[in-house]
């Protein structure tokens, strides 16, 4: 993150100076200025869904709906607490229903709740849910039909079918290489032990931080 | 029909509420006071991300770039129009509906290149978004393989979305 952000805000800059100058400035404060409206608006949106959420945790219909996906939620992502399934299911939930608004607060929590102290190397199941909401699961696209509808189309709603298959494959492709990456990495440690210290040294932190999650884990989970 | 469903779903927690006795009040108090220490938490990563945003688009490097990967992406199937909202729709969500619109404007609703466009918007995340909010409140830096597999994926979704608007 810290190299592809400087990479491309160095060479925009650079360009910017050769094409014009006195633009540099304002665009970043412009930039600043869309995060706060952005910020103002989200703060707003997790405000309602926050408070909807509570509810549904002081109802326990959290717990219902976890255990409702927690057959697929338990096969995906092994070895987790109960918090952290209950707040994946909440979050996957709200993505294939397209809110949100939901679904980020949800996905923030899941991921603090399977990160142990200190751990600063992401874990397989975070890459997975990662990528899983990266990979869109929503299921109907409104926004865009809406838009689509808006602009005089003769049938808005035909990029459906096309939107559901391209969203199925690249969730499902992401889901695949996933726990491939995620095989080789057991098989990496597996390595590690056999061989001891003839491993590089940023394999070794990996390997000890994929090892020390799930004690953590386990631990919290008493 | 779709516009029930939030609605009545909100509605039936309110009575599940109400059956169990939880206090509704109490519950919007806590959510209103959390969401404003989620958005504390997350600010510094989406302020980042749009100053870079806004620098890319508005330094001309964006249709540089998307220029360079016309070529190449065209032979995956992938009309050399839409490059640029390819380019776009890992970065900003809001950016990906302007360019849409745009390219709405310029080639017609239902041509091919608006459509691909349409389900690439529809079928696609702002995964460099997401991966800076997602993380914001636990230490994890190190994303390892999860960006990379993450574009890979997306763009496999994008050669099938402009394959499938061909024949669909």
């Amino acid at each position: 993150m810290n190299i592809a952000f400087t990479a491309l805000t160095l060479i925009s800059i650079v360009l910017l100076t050769f094409t014009s100058p006195a633009t540099a400035f304002p665009t970043m404060l412009q930039g600043v200025m869309n995060a706060i409206t952005l910020a103002v608006k989200l703060a707003a949106i997790y405000a309602v869904w926050l408070s909807v959420l509570k509810m549904m945790q002081a109802t326990e219909l959290d717990k219902k709906l976890s255990k409702l996906l927690r057959p697929l939620i338990k096969r995906l992502f092994k070895k987790e607490s109960d918090e952290t399934y209950g707040w994946i299911s909440i979050n996957l939930a709200a993505n294939m229903l397209g809110m949100g608004g939901v679904a980020t607060p949800a996905g923030i929590n899941a991921m603090r709740s399977m990160a142990a102290e200190g751990q600063t190397v992401a874990s397989p199941n975070m890459i997975l849910l990662l990528i899983i909401n990266a990979t869109s699961i929503q299921l109907i696209p409104a926004t865009v039909i809406a838009m689509r509808a808006t602009a005089g189309s003769a049938d808005a709603s035909s990029i459906f079918l096309p939107t559901l298959i391209s969203t199925a494959v690249s969730t499902l492709s992401g889901i695949i290489l996933c726990k491939a990456f995620a095989l080789s990495d057991t098989k990496k440690d597996k390595d590690f032990y056999v061989n001891g210290g003839s491993c590089n040294k940023k394999r070794h932190i990996n390997a000890i931080s994929c090892k020390v999650k799930p004690s953590f884990m386990s631990r919290k989970r008493k | 029909m779709s516009v029930y469903i939030l609605p009545a779903l909100v509605i039936i927690l309110l009575v599940v509420c109400i059956i169990k006795r939880v206090k509704v009040y109490d519950c919007f108090l806590e959510g209103t006071k959390d969401s404003l220490g989620l958005i504390k938490s997350i600010f510094p990563y989406i302020a980042s991300i749009f100053v870079c945003i806004e620098l890319f688009k508005a330094s001309g490097l964006s249709s540089i770039v998307s220029g360079w990967l016309s070529k190449p992406l065209s032979y995956i199937g992938i009309p050399s129009e839409i490059t640029e909202i390819i380019l776009l729709v890992p970065l900003s969500g809001n950016g990906t509906i302007a360019l849409l619109e745009s390219i709405i404007a310029e080639y017609g609703v239902d041509s091919y290149p608006a459509r691909c466009a349409a389900v690439i918007s529809g079928a696609t995340e702002t995964i460099f978004y997401i991966s800076a909010v997602y993380f914001s409140a636990c230490k994890v830096r190190k994303l390892r393989y999860a960006i990379p597999v993450a574009i890979f994926c997306t763009l496999l979704g994008t050669v099938v979305a402009c394959a499938l608007c061909r024949i669909m």
